[in-house]
């Protein structure tokens, strides 16, 4: 019987991707779409940032002339409120866009996890509940990869959650202060921890998208 | 005699200028890159501070119960990444000091050596394409002593730089420009600028 496709391993991770194919092919696409999934992400990240900031600076402006500041009165002239209103509303479109883009991005790492999935039960419905021997890379089992994966969804999942909330009350928010934690909070992404980068990279060293 | 040991103080001198004004661009380089560093240590310990007068839980964040926590820990990372980084730069602009004091060391170290050859008349004299050897000794040490204080202002300042510290931090930027000294960076430029042709030029002794 010809061997399984599925079956067969590179003997070093560094040959030539088109050598490579079945459940190891799918893997490294894997990888290397989690990786250029990431990259959008932070592409997004930066552009959110933007807005973020200017829909602050522009709420500090429309508040400061309604009479929030103490003492000098700022009148600033109605026309002009409306054009900074106008932009206001501009920047929060945008924004959202934004948003919407980076659920789109969290749609297809959902969709990875469940290929991954996929992979892991084929290969426990040919190998048994104990996977297969050797490994398809270096050391990764293909458990492995699952969990890595998942683990990176979720933290994507908490960030987009995170920044969905961040979309609904920047624009409304008066404290400053919570103002600037919002702003904080989008640049900074406290859901990745540098484990979440780290698994990103172990995973390419793995696939052999990164040399060792 | 004299004729030599003027020869040897004067190239001294020379070779002296010269470092100094390729040091002097390196420190300058070294400074444009500390700015943006500074501003954002002052940036993130704004947001430190912005985030300790914030109660999370009276927001709508409070659906990120461990929110406050991890913003904290990422916010404090990266300042202590800064932290770093200005660290280095404050090593690379000792060097350039380092680089400066060796130089001016070792032509008084040459000029005490040969004083007794070098009377005043010598050390006075100048031409139409150099200063006196007197007046290029003094602009020499007026050089090395302003980046002999620049450095250990800013070094000064970046020992108060720590993490529990947010009001200093804040300040940091600040602090960090009003070290600047333009007047006296303008009198090393303008003295180079008196020195250029002294410093193209290899002549001997004027006697």
């Amino acid at each position: 019987m010809d061997a399984d496709p599925s079956d067969v391993t590179p003997t070093s991770s560094n040959r030539k991707s088109s050598a490579i194919t079945g459940s190891a092919r799918k893997i490294k696409d894997n990888a290397a779409d989690w990786h250029n999934l990431m990259l959008r992400w932070d592409k997004l990240n930066g552009e959110g940032f933007s807005s973020a900031t200017n829909i602050v600076n522009m709420r500090r402006q429309t508040l400061s002339s309604q009479g929030g500041g103490l003492g000098e009165s700022t009148s600033v002239p109605s026309d002009q409120l409306q054009a900074v209103e106008a932009s206001l509303q501009e920047e929060c479109s945008r924004l959202q866009e934004v948003v919407q883009k980076m659920a789109a991005v969290l749609k297809k790492m959902e969709r990875l996890v469940e290929t991954q999935r996929g992979i892991q039960e084929l290969e426990q419905f040919q190998f048994g509940p104990g996977g297969r021997t050797v490994p398809l890379f270096h050391s990764w089992t293909t458990k492995d990869f699952e969990q890595t994966c998942s683990l990176l969804l979720v933290d994507f999942r908490q960030e987009l959650k995170l920044k969905q909330m961040i979309l609904e009350e920047l624009a409304h928010t008066t404290n400053p202060d919570l103002n600037l934690v919002y702003l904080s909070c989008w640049l900074h992404q406290p859901f990745f921890q540098t484990q979440t980068r780290l698994s990103l990279e172990a995973l390419l060293l793995e696939t052999g998208h990164r040399p060792l | 005699m004299s004729s030599s040991a003027v020869s040897c103080l004067r190239e001294a001198l020379r070779r002296s200028f010269v470092t100094l004004e390729n040091q002097r661009s390196v420190w300058s380089g070294v400074l444009a890159d500390c700015s943006p560093l500074m501003d954002s240590l002052g940036n993130l310990a704004e947001q430190m501070s912005a985030l300790s007068r914030v109660q999370l839980s009276d927001t709508p964040l409070r659906i990120f119960p461990d929110l406050q926590d991890r913003l904290r820990s990422k916010l404090l990372q990266d300042t202590d990444t800064v932290l770093g980084r200005v660290r280095d730069k404050m090593t690379e602009l000792q060097t350039v000091r380092d680089s400066i004091s060796k130089q001016v060391s070792a032509v008084l170290q040459l000029y005490e050596q040969n004083s007794d050859s070098l009377d005043l008349s010598v050390m006075t004299e100048r031409c139409a394409a150099a200063p006196s050897l007197a007046d290029m000794l003094e602009w020499l040490q007026d050089a090395e002593r302003f980046y002999r204080q620049q450095f250990l202002q800013r070094k000064t300042l970046l020992q108060t730089l720590r993490l529990d510290h947010l009001h200093l931090l804040e300040s940091a930027p600040r602090r960090w420009k009003s070290l600047d000294c333009p007047g006296s960076d303008q009198q090393i430029t303008d003295t180079l600028c008196r020195l250029a042709f002294f410093m193209e030029s290899q002549y001997p002794g004027p006697t």
